[in-house]
């Protein structure tokens, strides 16, 4: 790879990380929002080097006439192994395949992986605002939380309190019911962990579709930490567009 | 459709003859010594030639973009495409600030100060390095060129890798990322920086006694005195991103690939045994190459898995994964690569038992 190719390589690999970051909001299907600004930062620092290796070896060209000859020595160590070709790769999946957000096929592939959250002993951290409600308020919740409240609360406060969950349609395996689920991503989309419920009291919609899910958890009966999965019984639901991070 | 086809099919030649070229040729040969495979041809023409061929590039992808995005539906293909990008994306600014700074260190401080602060003596030089990791926030991508560049600067190579396994494990944003993770178990904590620590330094010392200089192709760059220090910053840098970049991406693919191809399920069945659980999670940190500052997450998830296991996860992962071995293997060619992932394997999974068992 000469050093023409390693320059315009590098252009190429900052516009894809400005394209994705400032153009659009690409970038909030792999990794998370406060990623954003060092992905800004590098694609600005891989462009501006890409410009100035292009410029160096424009300017070494027209020197060249009475240079040539001489310069032949030493001069290749500047060339690049050919598996930096293979930095045209991200570029390519940006421009043209422009990867969207995990969604019901990471959900279905990895059933077997959901399980109770973390065991986290104190009960004092719960991040959901179900304390500091009023006693009938309807709760906005992240999947997480509620998954992490209806295993881990030995209290059961979640118990006949009405819920507002968002996230998108997976049909469960045997294509009789459906869960809300969504990923958490701690760093970026390679981690992403699955939440879900299973629904009931409305019928499937379409995989994918997402939808605003008001209801109440079905408690179960029994210890909290030998449930599989936990239900969630429908009263009102609305299908909304796709929210602008689709991860928690 | 016949014109669709040769559009994305055009930009192949770009990629298939260097890269089986450079298959073919072995890693390890110097391909900076071999003649130019144009010797002869003006290197004007060759870069008219470059520049056209980035244009055909250019037009490939837009025509891609017009006509293949909206083909490209395959649910496993595009959760692959998601999570190679990922991997890309989130590696990416941490590559760059690694190679900015190891250009750095490389153009601005002259090799006498890396003398002044770093002990002369390999042996004592190693504990110095292991600690200095905890200094450097970075993960493992940035890492690889910095320690290429203090070897550069006559650092001592165990000093210069025990500070490449060092900086990734243990640095402060790691150590957060570890406590924000486990909330409320900071034995976890300890048992990761004290378990990745004591690795790195027995790393270091073992090769400091057995290591052989001829198995490390040293990063040698001479600049001559004349040049100036920008100009070799720039050429500095220029050259770390294009080969630890290059291997970033196999990395990335590797491990987007199993991401998407091993079922988790296997995975669940071995949680219970205890010293094959330990095994398996170090294979699958191996495996996944997830950046160090993120691993802690993915850790507290695996929640079947022993405490152990889980620092097994912790520890292995930032010395040993797919995404390293090809860095290092770009920067330090593969007969290293061969004796020091082995070893960092081995002496990170003892590590790991005897901190795990008198801590966890």
């Amino acid at each position: 790879m000469n050093r023409m190719a390693q320059g315009l390589t590098l252009v190429l690999l900052g516009a894809a990380a400005l394209t994705s970051t400032v153009a659009t909001d690409l970038y909030l299907n792999w990794v998370k929002p406060g990623f954003g600004p060092f992905l800004i930062a590098a694609g600005v620092a891989m462009a501006v080097l890409g410009v100035l290796v292009i410029v160096a070896e424009l300017r070494e060209t027209r020197q060249e006439p009475e240079a040539e000859g001489v310069e032949h020595h030493g001069h290749d160590h500047s060339r690049a192994p050919g598996v930096a070709w293979l930095l045209l790769l991200p570029v390519v999946a940006v421009f043209v395949v422009a990867p969207p957000a995990l969604g019901a096929y990471t959900v279905e592939t990895t059933a077997g992986a959901s399980g109770p959250p973390p065991d986290q002993p104190r009960s004092g951290r719960f991040d959901d605002g179900l304390v500091d409600a009023e006693p009938g308020e309807v709760v906005p919740m992240h999947i997480r939380q509620f998954v992490m409240r209806a295993w881990i609360d030995e209290e059961r406060l979640l118990a006949g309190r009405e819920v507002e969950l968002t996230g998108f349609a997976v049909p469960t395996a045997d294509g009789q019911g459906w869960y809300l689920a969504r990923l958490q991503m701690a760093c970026c989309a390679a981690d992403a962990v699955v939440n879900k419920v299973v629904i009931s009291g409305a019928p499937a919609p379409e995989a994918d579709t997402w939808w605003r899910v008001r209801g109440r958890w079905i408690e179960p009966e029994g210890e909290l930490s030998d449930v599989s999965e936990h239900g969630f019984e429908v009263v009102e639901m609305e299908e909304v567009t796709d929210p602008p991070d689709p991860y928690e | 459709m016949s014109d669709r086809t040769t559009s994305d099919a055009a930009p192949e030649p770009a990629f298939s003859p260097s890269l089986g070229d450079t298959l073919a040729r072995g890693w390890d040969e110097r391909v900076d010594e071999l003649p130019p495979e144009d010797w002869g041809r003006r290197r004007g023409q060759r870069r008219t030639g470059t520049v056209w061929l980035f244009a055909l590039f250019i037009t490939a992808m837009a025509m891609g973009h017009a006509w293949l995005s909206e083909e490209l539906t395959g649910q496993a293909f595009l959760a692959w495409a998601t999570i190679f990008t990922a991997i890309s994306f989130q590696a990416l600014p941490f590559l760059v600030f690694g190679v900015a700074l190891s250009a750095a260190l490389t153009a601005f401080v002259p090799a006498s100060a890396y003398q002044r602060f770093i002990p002369s003596r390999p042996s004592r030089a190693v504990p110095v390095a292991g600690v200095s990791g905890a200094l450097l926030p970075g993960c493992e991508c940035a890492s690889v060129p910095i320690a290429g560049s203090l070897m550069k600067g006559g650092v001592a190579p165990a000093a210069a890798l025990t500070f490449l396994l060092a900086a990734p494990s243990i640095n402060p944003i790691v150590m957060i990322a570890t406590a924000v993770a486990f909330a409320g178990q900071p034995e976890m904590v300890l048992a990761r920086f004290t378990a990745s620590l004591l690795a790195s330094v027995v790393i270091g010392w073992i090769w400091v006694r057995f290591g052989r200089a001829d198995w490390l192709r040293p990063p040698a760059r001479s600049h001559g005195p004349g040049e100036s220090r920008w100009k070799v910053f720039r050429e500095s840098m220029l050259h770390d991103m294009m080969h630890a970049g290059g291997y970033l991406v196999v990395g990335g693919l590797a491990a987007a690939t199993l991401n998407v191809m091993v079922p988790r399920e296997w995975l669940l069945t071995v949680a219970g045994a205890p010293v094959i659980s330990v095994l398996v999670l170090s294979l699958l940190a191996i495996l996944l190459s997830i950046c160090s500052e993120a691993d802690a997450f993915v850790a507290v998830s695996l929640t079947d898995f022993s405490p152990t296991a889980k620092l097994a996860f912790m520890v292995i992962g930032p010395i040993v994964d797919l995404k390293l071995i090809a860095m290092q293997a770009g920067v330090f060619g593969w007969r290293f690569v061969a004796r020091f992932a082995p070893l960092c394997l081995v002496v990170g999974l003892l590590s790991t038992f005897l901190v795990g068992g008198l801590l966890l």
